[in-house]
């Protein structure tokens, strides 16, 4: 529970800085797209905020400094075949695989659907997020398309066990959050994924 | 540049031939490997005056990077010069004088500037760009933008920088992912996707004051924001409604209109000076460009070549398409012309994607998810950018105004 409620309350604070009704976030309803435009200023770091904002030549030197060793350690040219990125790693038993370009439900998955549906109906309160991911080839948004359908193919697995669809929520982060950073068939394959996120 | 263009339709017309007697449906071209020794030889002499900035060594490399131009040492045979000052003085701290002249002494340039010292390197930008326009006859991108998303990983940045690669400024900090943004056509704001709260939106920032306002945060998909050519309207990418379609909003409005509908992926908006809208989708199977209307409705397939064509980018003039295209497993940077729709593979190739124009239409930006190079369309220049970090998302500012 703990693992989505959080970002739900980063979220509305967000949305509250942004000056903007609700995110949506817990509704299926259509999001309003947010027009009364109470722009957000040029803000400092607070704790717990996800994003700072700067006006062009405003930003704080240190801000330079961590872009410069971010752009370093992601630059990933760089990282091993297969090589995992530990923070924030799924275990595996949350984590269900794809062939290249397809979001087909490959028969070794299936067991872990049925035991992550299985444990969905017992609390009908859990709520889980389905992240799709794919590898890093080809166009960026498309892939974001391509991670949301294989999101959407579990979550239709899913269903199809008995869990109730107001339980399940699916975002897609394409290429943008790879777990292994090799340039390699290996690391691919470990980045074509969908992570059911409790 | 009539020399270039004439090899390559030689090259063009060469490759079509040998193509045919091959029995292959070749009409493509790499013009990767550029043209060598191009340049008109321009003498550059330092600035006197000693100013923090060294101006001429800015010019030089300007001129360079234009592939146009062969900058030389002072004093060299050359068919046209440049000699300066740049003093302390004058209402804003210095004084910068420049003269550009031809072989035979004529004076074709005298210009002065007032700028203070934090602003020497764009009054260098600027002397740079007023010799191209002068002796090219075309806009000169020194003086212009580029913006990228830098880090990842845990930490993500929105950069914008010199066209140079050079002074590059965070106007976005973020422990989430931040894609795809976008220039709005007077330079002045920057849509974008960001990941925020793990749920993707679409924002607008005023890169000015980084003042920032949230455009769509609808479930689902909010994804690949373009500007319309008068910056009055979004077109984007939501999965609202099951599946990801295309949706263009008033920014006056609250309501998106959608364009687009079916089963497949449609995605990737971006806008003709006329108002039509070429996308991708996969309706057919495999993604490949589409155009349709402004309102929407049955669209047109543009491309024909390779099993993946995405991420259209369209040239300033409307005429020229640039996109991600996929051949033997690579993915190169090619481009479709709209009117005698030839179509020509312009990167060797690899992991090559977010191509982007300059504003003058000469030159691509590209990455290849971890570097910045750009490439110009008649594929006698290729620059490779050196940043401190990596790159990728690259997307060129229009003119300053």
């Amino acid at each position: 529970m703990n693992h989505w409620i959080r970002p739900l309350i980063v979220a509305a604070a967000l949305a509250l800085l942004a000056g903007c009704a609700a995110t949506g976030e817990s509704t299926t309803e259509e999001q309003q797209t947010t027009q009364d435009a109470t722009a957000q200023p040029s803000i400092t770091a607070q704790p717990g905020q996800e994003a700072y904002s700067y006006g062009y030549g405003q930003a704080p030197v240190g801000a330079y400094e961590t872009y410069d060793a971010a752009g370093g350690a992601a630059a990933g040219a760089g990282g091993r075949p297969g090589q995992a990125v530990a923070v924030g790693a799924v275990p595996a038993d949350r984590v269900v695989y794809f062939s290249f370009d397809s979001a087909e439900i490959l028969p070794e998955s299936r067991t872990i659907i049925e035991a992550n549906a299985r444990r969905l109906m017992k609390s009908s309160r859990t709520v889980t997020q389905l992240e799709g991911h794919t590898d890093e080839r080809g166009s960026r948004e498309y892939n974001i398309a391509l991670g949301e359908r294989r999101a959407n193919a579990v979550r239709q697995a899913m269903i199809a066990m008995g869990v109730t669809p107001q339980q399940i929520r699916v975002v897609s982060y394409g290429e943008e959050r790879p777990a292994a950073t090799g340039q390699d068939e290996q690391s691919y394959a470990l980045n074509r994924r969908v992570e059911i996120v409790y | 540049m009539k020399a270039i263009e004439r090899t390559t339709w030689f090259l063009a017309i060469l490759i079509g031939v040998f193509g045919a007697m091959a029995a292959h449906a070749q009409i493509t071209l790499d013009i990767t490997k550029g043209i060598e020794g191009g340049g008109v030889p321009i003498a550059i002499a330092p600035f006197s005056g000693g100013a923090p900035e060294n101006i001429a060594g800015i010019i030089a490399s300007d001129l360079q990077r234009t592939g146009k131009f062969a900058p030389q040492p002072a004093g060299s045979r050359a068919d046209y010069s440049v000699a300066g000052q740049a003093n302390s003085g004058g209402s804003r701290g210095y004084v910068v004088q420049f003269q550009l002249s031809g072989a035979q002494g004529g004076q074709l340039l005298n210009l002065s500037f007032d700028a203070p010292a934090n602003q020497l390197r764009a009054v260098a930008h600027r002397i740079s760009d007023l010799i191209y326009e002068k002796l090219t006859g075309d806009k000169g991108l020194a003086g212009t933008r580029i913006a990228y998303v830098a880090g990842g990983g845990g930490t993500w940045y929105l950069v914008v920088a010199d066209a140079d690669g050079q002074n590059p400024q965070t106007i976005l900090r973020s422990s989430q992912p931040i894609m795809s943004p976008a220039w709005s056509p007077d330079g002045s704001r920057l849509a974008y996707v960001s990941f925020e709260g793990r749920h993707p939106q679409i924002v607008v920032q005023d890169v000015g004051s980084g003042a920032r306002r949230i455009v769509s945060a609808a479930p689902g998909i909010n994804g690949a924001p373009s500007w319309s050519p008068d910056g009055r309207r979004l077109a984007f990418t939501l999965s609202k409604d099951g599946n990801p379609e295309i949706y263009a909003l008033n920014l006056g409005s609250t309501t998106p209109v959608r364009l687009t509908s079916g089963g497949a992926i449609d995605t990737e908006p971006v806008w003709l000076p006329d108002g039509s809208i070429v996308f991708t989708s996969d309706r057919g199977g495999s993604p490949q460009l589409y155009r349709m209307a402004p309102g929407g409705g049955a669209a047109q397939r543009l491309t024909f070549e390779g099993d993946y064509n995405a991420r259209p980018a369209v040239s300033p003039d409307g005429r020229t398409i640039a996109m991600v295209h996929r051949r033997g497993g690579r993915f190169h940077i090619a481009v479709l012309d709209l009117q005698n729709h030839q179509f020509r593979v312009l990167t060797a190739g690899g992991l090559d994607e977010s191509p982007s124009f300059a504003p003058n239409g000469k030159m691509i930006i590209y990455s290849n998810g971890q570097r910045l190079t750009a490439v110009s369309l008649d594929g006698s220049v290729k620059q490779d950018f050196a940043l401190r970090g990596n790159g990728r998302d690259p997307v060129w500012a229009p003119f300053a105004r």
